[in-house]
C-alpha cells in the first residue's frame, strides 16, 4: 500500500476506535473489576471493598433469579421475537400480494406501516399506557362495546395479561423494521420462478414451502438474530410500561441490572449480573459472528 | 400475470389489510388527536373540541428547554459522528491493509452490544471523572453508539460508487481526504442523509443513557422529561399528548422522505430497532 494511504487509513480509523475502545472496551473490562466490589453509588469515590465472586453467588443464587432468566429468556426473547418474526412474514405476504398491487396501494401501505417504528419508544409507551388503562384506555372501552367483557380489565396490572400486553407493545413498535426487511427480500424474488411454478401447477402452500420459504431463509435468519439481540438487552420496553411489576412480576435482566445499581445503589452487584448477560450473550455472538458478520465480509471480499 | 385473485379473495385482502394498517396508525394517530382535544372531550370518540391549550401548558412547564437539549444534542452528535463514519467506511471500502477483517467484525460488534451492560461502569466513570451531568459526556456517547451501524451502513453504500472516479481523482493529485470529502460525499449524500438520520432518531429517542448520566433537570432530554411528565401528570393526558406529539413530529418527518432508501438500508439487520 503506498504511503499517503497508509496515512489516509490511520487518520481515518483512529478515531472510529477511539470511540469504540473508549465506550465499549474499556467500560466493559472495567465492569469485571467492579464486579468483584461491593461499589456503592453513595460512596463512589471510596472504590469499593474487594469481595471476589459474592456478588455472582448471590445473583445466581437468589430467589428471584429464576423467575428474572424465565422473564428474560421465555416471554422477552423467545415468545416476543416468534410473534414479530411470525407477523412480519404475514404481513409482508399480505402487502406484497398481488391484490395491494394490483390496486396500486404499494406506497401508501409503506408509508402507513412505517408509522409505529417512527414513533420513539418512549411515546409508544406511553400512548398504550393510555390504550391499555382500565379506566380511560381505547382498549377496554372497544371491549366493553362489544360486549366481549363486563368488567375493565387492568392489563398492566394484573399477572395474566402484564407479559402479552408487554409483548404486544414491542410488537406494534418493532413489526415494521421485520416486515420491509422480508418484503424487500421477497421483492428480490425472481417473477418468473413463481409464474413458471404457478403454470406446473403448484398449490399455494408448495409455494410458500419450496420458493418463498427458502427464498426469504437469510432474511428470517438474519432478522430473528438481531430481534434476540436487541430484545434480550431491552430495557426501555419493560421499565416504563410496567417498572418490572406488579411486584417484581415482570422483571428481566435488564431491569435488574438497572434496578440494583441505580434504584438500591448497588454498583458492584449490578456490575455482576452485566457480566453474567454478557456471557449468556456471547455464546449467542459466536454464532452470530460467524453466520452474520462472517458472511458480511465474504461479500466485502468478492466485489 | 396468471391467476389473478377473485372478487372476494381481492376484498378479503384489503379489509384485513385496512384492519392491520389501522391497528398500526391508529396509537400514534391518536396521539395528534388527543394533544388537540380539551379535557373534557379527551376520551370520547364522539365529541370533538380542539384547543392547543396543551400544548401552551406544555411550554410554560419548561418544555421548550427540553426540545432544545434534544435537539443541539442530537445534531452535534450526528454531525460528528456522520464525520468520523464516513473516514472510515471509506478506508474499509477501498483499502486492504492488515487487520481489516477483524477490526471490521469488531464495529460490526459493537452493533450487537449491549448498552444495559456498559450503562454502569460508563456512569461511574464519568462519575469519578465529575463528568456527570455534561453534554460532552453525553455527546461521546451519542457518537460511540451510532458509529457501528454508521460505518456498517455507509461501506453498503460506498459500494455503489464506481472506484474509477476516486482512482482519477487520485491520478490527478487529489488528496484521500480530498476524494472523500468532494468527490464521494456528494455522489453518495442520498446514503449519507439516510444514515444521518437513523443517527439522529438513535439518539431523539435514547432513554438509558440519558437518565443514567443526566440528573439535573434543566439539562433533561425530551425523551426523559416526557416520561418524568407521564409519572407526575398522569391524569393530564392533554399535556402528556401533546409532549409525545412533539417528540414524535420530527422522527415523522424524517422517516417518511427516506421510506425509499429505508428499505435498501434493511439488509442483514443494519438498523437497531
Amino acid at each position: 500500500m503506498h504511503a499517503n494511504a497508509k496515512g489516509f487509513v490511520a487518520f481515518a480509523l483512529v478515531p472510529a476506535f477511539f470511540f469504540l475502545g473508549a465506550f465499549y472496551v474499556y467500560p466493559f473490562v472495567f465492569n469485571l473489576d467492579i464486579s468483584a466490589t461491593d461499589l456503592d453509588i453513595f460512596q463512589l469515590r471510596d472504590g469499593g471493598r474487594w469481595i471476589g465472586l459474592e456478588n455472582y453467588v448471590e445473583l445466581l443464587t437468589s430467589p428471584g433469579f429464576r423467575r428474572v432468566m424465565f422473564n428474560t429468556v421465555i416471554w422477552l426473547t423467545v415468545v416476543g421475537v416468534t410473534v414479530r418474526i411470525v407477523l412480519g412474514l404475514a404481513l409482508a405476504f399480505l402487502l406484497d400480494s398481488r391484490t395491494i398491487r394490483a390496486w396500486r396501494l404499494s406506497t401508501l401501505t409503506r408509508i402507513l406501516l412505517i408509522i409505529p417504528w417512527a414513533t420513539p419508544p418512549v411515546v409508544a409507551i406511553v400512548v398504550w399506557r393510555w390504550i391499555l388503562d382500565p379506566r380511560v384506555g381505547a382498549a377496554n372501552q372497544l371491549l366493553m362495546w362489544l360486549g366481549l367483557i363486563d368488567q375493565p380489565i387492568p392489563f398492566l396490572a394484573d399477572a395474566n395479561w402484564v407479559w402479552p400486553s408487554i409483548i404486544v407493545i414491542i410488537t406494534w413498535n418493532t413489526l415494521p423494521l421485520v416486515t420491509l426487511t422480508f418484503m424487500a427480500s421477497l421483492q428480490s424474488l425472481p417473477g418468473e420462478l413463481v409464474e413458471a411454478a404457478e403454470i406446473d401447477g403448484a398449490s399455494r402452500m408448495q409455494l410458500l414451502r419450496y420458493i418463498y420459504l427458502p427464498h426469504l431463509k437469510p432474511a428470517i435468519i438474519v432478522m430473528a438474530m438481531m430481534s434476540t439481540f436487541w430484545t434480550f438487552n431491552n430495557f426501555i420496553y419493560v421499565w416504563l410500561t410496567t417498572g418490572a411489576g406488579p411486584g417484581t412480576f415482570t422483571n428481566v435482566m435488564a431491569t435488574e441490572i438497572y434496578i440494583k445499581g441505580f434504584i438500591d445503589g448497588r454498583l458492584g452487584y449490578s456490575a455482576a449480573a452485566g457480566v453474567v448477560m454478557a456471557m449468556i450473550m456471547t455464546a449467542f455472538g459466536m454464532i452470530y459472528l460467524r453466520y452474520v458478520a462472517a458472511r458480511a465480509l465474504v461479500e466485502e471480499e468478492d466485489r | 400475470m396468471s391467476r389473478a385473485p377473485g372478487a372476494l379473495a381481492q376484498f378479503a385482502t384489503l379489509a384485513i389489510t385496512a384492519a392491520v394498517l389501522a391497528f398500526l396508525v391508529y396509537p400514534t394517530a391518536w396521539v395528534f388527536v388527543a394533544s388537540l382535544k380539551t379535557p373534557d372531550t379527551m376520551f370520547s370518540a364522539t365529541r370533538w373540541s380542539m384547543t392547543l391549550e396543551n400544548y401552551t401548558r406544555l411550554f410554560a412547564a419548561g418544555f421548550g428547554h427540553n426540545v432544545m437539549n434534544s435537539l443541539v444534542l442530537c445534531i452535534g452528535a450526528v454531525l460528528l459522528s456522520t464525520f468520523v463514519s464516513v473516514n472510515a467506511a471509506y478506508a474499509f471500502s477501498r483499502f486492504r491493509f492488515r487487520g481489516r477483517g477483524t477490526l471490521f467484525a469488531s464495529v460490526m460488534l459493537g452493533q450487537t452490544f449491549p448498552w444495559i451492560i456498559l450503562v454502569t461502569p460508563v456512569f461511574i466513570l464519568f462519575a469519578r471523572a465529575g463528568m456527570l451531568n455534561n453534554w460532552g459526556s453525553m455527546l461521546f456517547v451519542y457518537v460511540a453508539i451510532s458509529i457501528p451501524f454508521s460505518v456498517y451502513l455507509l461501506v453498503g453504500y460506498l459500494r455503489a460508487v464506481p472506484r474509477s472516479l476516486d482512482e482519477a481523482a487520485i491520478m490527478d493529485g487529489a488528496s484521500y481526504f480530498q476524494v472523500v470529502w468532494r468527490i464521494v460525499f456528494p455522489i453518495m449524500f442520498p446514503g449519507i442523509v439516510a444514515t444521518a438520520t437513523y443517527a439522529f432518531l438513535l439518539c431523539w429517542s435514547e432513554y438509558l443513557f440519558s437518565v443514567a448520566l443526566l440528573t439535573q433537570e434543566e439539562m433533561k432530554t425530551m425523551p426523559l422529561a416526557l416520561y418524568i411528565y407521564f409519572g407526575e401528570n398522569v391524569t393530564d393526558w392533554g399535556n402528556v399528548m401533546a409532549g409525545s406529539a412533539l417528540t414524535t413530529l420530527p422522527t415523522l418527518l424524517l422517516f417518511l422522505p427516506l421510506q425509499r432508501y429505508m428499505v435498501s438500508g434493511l439488509a442483514a439487520g443494519s438498523v437497531k430497532q
